[in-house]
């Protein structure tokens, strides 16, 4: 018994010490001025999660934002302040939001003038709350969570849509697309992973369901951290005898769902749709989940297909780094994109001013699909970031709707195949 | 509260019984793990008010899933059991076997399964020189030492696979398609294979340790290892020997989970947690323990689901290990010692 008692006491005391070495150091390197004085590079941070379950995406978009980089020093850099070219310095949030924190912190005292991270919400309202403190912009990239910019938080801006817009658009265009085929759709079964990127945009997918005039709406969450089997909760989905499974998660627990489908077979499912989903509408998935994931629409934010300039962005990424530039990595291009704006508007390296050339400006072609140039509101949020609807046709992802951005006519029903 | 887990109400071993034979029949214990998660079943679908089929289609999952959560903790119980050490590294060495098979399906062209046999061997010899090259220079210092060598591997392991493969999601087409269907519930064959897998990896397991010399020797060693070495056993062989066959667990298990789950260096992660569970639950070093355990887990977890959805599942695992600690501290299968 005592030696049980030992182990376990040791067994927590290793476990504490883990966490506290993984806790990074925060050696404060007394950055000299601001994003160098006067000449030499300017200093853009960029944070992302670059070691654990998201190092994946995290990497893609440090390569965006250093692209993003590249792109404009060859360019010829900040005209305003004669050519001054930019660097990037990378930190590592882990996925841990006090890890996100402490890096923040670092970057900010070797002088970035602003901030680009940093794909999860929780990361993400740690590293604002350093922006604000140090007067440092903060560009967000990826985070959905609307409570980031419900704190009144003057220094933080976001390009991509928040959860609450992606549900109800999820909703008001599924409806559309329903309506237009002339194919009614009464019930919904919603599949989302339980954290709070999944549970808001869920909530407001609900809240606007009745209002399409889609009667029921069956909620099954799953906890994403031990999620290794989906079939009862897809058989919880099937059981609620749904015109429409929808599904809010990130990559893996979605191709799992999709696999899931593909097994059970459900009969009379018109179609399944995924949310701010993050695996439908990536160009993996129908690789992976093969015929599976043929005729998945995917309503969520995403790199504009149709424009050419985005094309010759995502080849010269592949074409440098060896993998697809992902919505994700584009949206970290772009918000490299709108703090080198700012710079030139604001003619100086003062974060403070670059956070109000932010504010005050407006970046005409976003390289995403959205309803029009990214202009910011007063609480930072970019108030034309829509999403759109993309479907899996003939193993390929394409834009469908709304007209604006189709690539290919969408096709519904799509009932799930085998 | 849903599944009633194992209680204290059927007879079990007294402690003065259970001390006079190190190695006891199990009878009792066996019973209650598999009557009362039985027992718990008939109960939810008598006054749970869900539909049957969906009761059917949690048990179906939970016990397919628990053979999996079986499999992995296997390998754990083992190295718990006999070396003492508590091996943090079990999660990342499952991610390394899910590599070691990636690598051989997707480079080198093999079908999955012959591919699993390929990794066993593999994950034996990387075991089996962890142990001896690193761990055994450790095994007469205090326990903290190997449990921080083997958390720093798991982090080079996780890192250095980050390092060479990226994190980018990978996945391997399924070698069976379709699914069993089995009472109006549906069991992917891909993970019908790996329940199979588990059971006879047990089985094979557990003849070992009871038929042969080499098993004769684990446990010699697991008993009392001064006194085995007095009799002229290796005990730094067997030692080297008993890791590697913990971790060639891991890589049957790495093979068989592959066709359905998506491969990032971190994969192995979540099992880690739930493994440590299944172990103490089964009692420390128990082959039949842990894989009963696991099946436990794996219901609780998928007919608990059915009324705690998202985090709720997890806090019934947690709660009924808890009960079950509670009420038997030795775990289902353990001795007391």
């Amino acid at each position: 018994m005592r030696r049980t008692l030992r182990r376990a006491l040791v067994v927590t005391a290793v476990a504490a010490l883990a966490a506290a070495g993984c806790g990074g150091s925060t050696s404060p390197k007394a950055g000299g001025s601001r994003g160098g004085s006067g000449s030499g590079p300017i200093t853009i941070g960029s944070i992302h999660p670059l070691t654990g379950g998201l190092a994946g995406d995290g990497e893609l978009m440090d390569d965006a934002v250093k692209l993003a980089v590249d792109d404009i020093n060859q360019a010829g850099g900040i005209r305003a302040l004669g050519g001054r070219t930019l660097q990037v310095r990378s930190a590592d949030s882990q996925g841990k939001p006090e890890i996100g924190q402490s890096e923040a912190q670092r970057l900010v005292q070797s002088g970035a003038v602003a901030l680009v991270g940093t794909y999860q919400s929780d990361v993400t309202l740690n590293v604002s709350a350093v922006a604000e403190r140090s007067r440092v912009p903060l560009v967000i990239d990826v985070a959905v969570a609307d409570q980031i910019l419900a704190k009144g938080y003057k220094y933080t801006f976001r390009i991509q849509p928040d959860a609450s817009s992606m549900g109800r658009t999820g909703a008001q265009q599924l409806a559309a697309i329903a309506k237009d085929k002339g194919v009614p759709v009464d019930r919904v079964a919603y599949l989302h992973e339980s954290s709070d990127f999944g549970t808001s945009v869920f909530t407001a997918f609900r809240a606007e369901a009745g209002k399409q005039g889609i009667g029921e709406v069956t909620e099954i969450s799953y906890n994403v951290a031990n999620f290794t089997d989906a079939t009862t909760q897809v058989a919880q989905a099937v059981a609620a005898h749904p015109d429409v499974i929808v599904a809010t998660g990130y990559y893996a627990d979605s191709l799992l769902i999709a696999r899931t489908i593909a097994s059970v077979r459900p009969a009379g499912v018109r179609a399944v749709m995924g949310i701010a989903n993050g695996a439908f509408d990536n160009d993996q998935f129908p690789l992976d989940a093969r015929t599976a994931g043929e005729g998945y629409l995917s309503t969520n934010y995403h790199f504009d297909a149709t424009d050419s300039e985005v094309v010759a962005i995502r080849d010269r990424f592949r074409q440098k780094y060896g993998q697809p530039m992902r919505t994700a990595a584009v949206l970290s291009y772009q918000a490299v994109r709108v703090i080198a704006q700012a710079l030139e508007r604001a003619g100086s390296t003062d974060p403070a001013k670059v956070r109000d050339a932010i504010a005050g400006s407006t970046t005409d072609r976003p390289l995403l699909a959205f309803a029009g140039p990214i202009r910011f509101d007063d609480t930072g949020q970019n108030t034309n970031a829509v999403p759109i609807t993309m479907q899996v046709l003939s193993g390929q992802v394409r834009q469908v709707y709304p007209q604006q951005f189709a690539e290919a006519p969408v096709r519904f029903p799509a009932p799930p195949r085998r | 509260m849903t599944p009633v887990p194992p209680d204290d109400g059927a007879p079990a071993a007294s402690p003065a019984e259970a001390a006079a034979r190190p190695l006891p029949r199990r009878a009792p214990a066996a019973a209650v793990a598999v009557a009362a998660p039985a027992a718990a079943v008939l109960l939810v679908v008598a006054v749970g008010g869900r539909d049957p089929h969906l009761v059917a289609q949690a048990v179906v999952t939970g016990l397919l899933l628990g053979g999996v959560y079986g499999l992995v903790s296997l390998g754990l119980t083992l190295i718990f059991g006999v070396l003492d050490i508590v091996n943090f590294a079990q999660g990342a060495l499952l991610t390394l076997a899910m590599f070691v098979t990636y690598v051989l399906v997707s480079r080198a062209g093999l079908p999955v399964y012959l591919a699993t046999a390929v990794t066993v061997p593999v994950l034996f010899a990387v075991g089996w020189l962890v142990q001896y090259t690193m761990l055994n220079r450790l095994m007469s210092r205090g326990l903290e030492n190997q449990l921080l060598l083997t958390l720093g591997l798991s982090l080079l392991v996780e890192n250095a696979l980050l390092l060479g493969f990226g994190g980018q999601p990978r996945s391997v087409p399924e070698p069976v398609h379709g699914a069993l269907r089995v009472a109006g519930a549906v069991a992917p064959w891909t993970r019908v294979v790996a329940f199979c897998g588990a059971v006879v990896v047990a089985a094979l397991l557990y003849g070992l340790l009871r038929r042969t010399r080499l098993g004769a020797a684990i446990r010699a060693v697991a008993a009392n290892a001064e006194g085995a070495a007095l009799v002229g056993v290796d005990v730094r062989r067997v030692y080297a020997l008993t890791f590697g066959l913990g971790t060639a667990c891991v890589g049957v298990a790495g093979g068989l989970v592959l066709p359905f789950l998506t491969l990032v260096p971190t994969t192995g992660e979540q099992f880690t947690i739930l493994a440590f569970v299944i172990v103490v639950l089964g009692g420390l070093g128990s082959v039949g323990g842990a894989l009963l355990g696991g099946l436990v887990i794996g219901l609780v977890q998928q007919v608990g689901g059915l009324y705690l959805a998202g985090d709720g599942s997890l806090l019934l695992v947690f709660a009924v290990f808890v009960l079950v600690l509670f009420v038997r501290p030795q775990g289902l299968f353990g001795s007391r010692g």
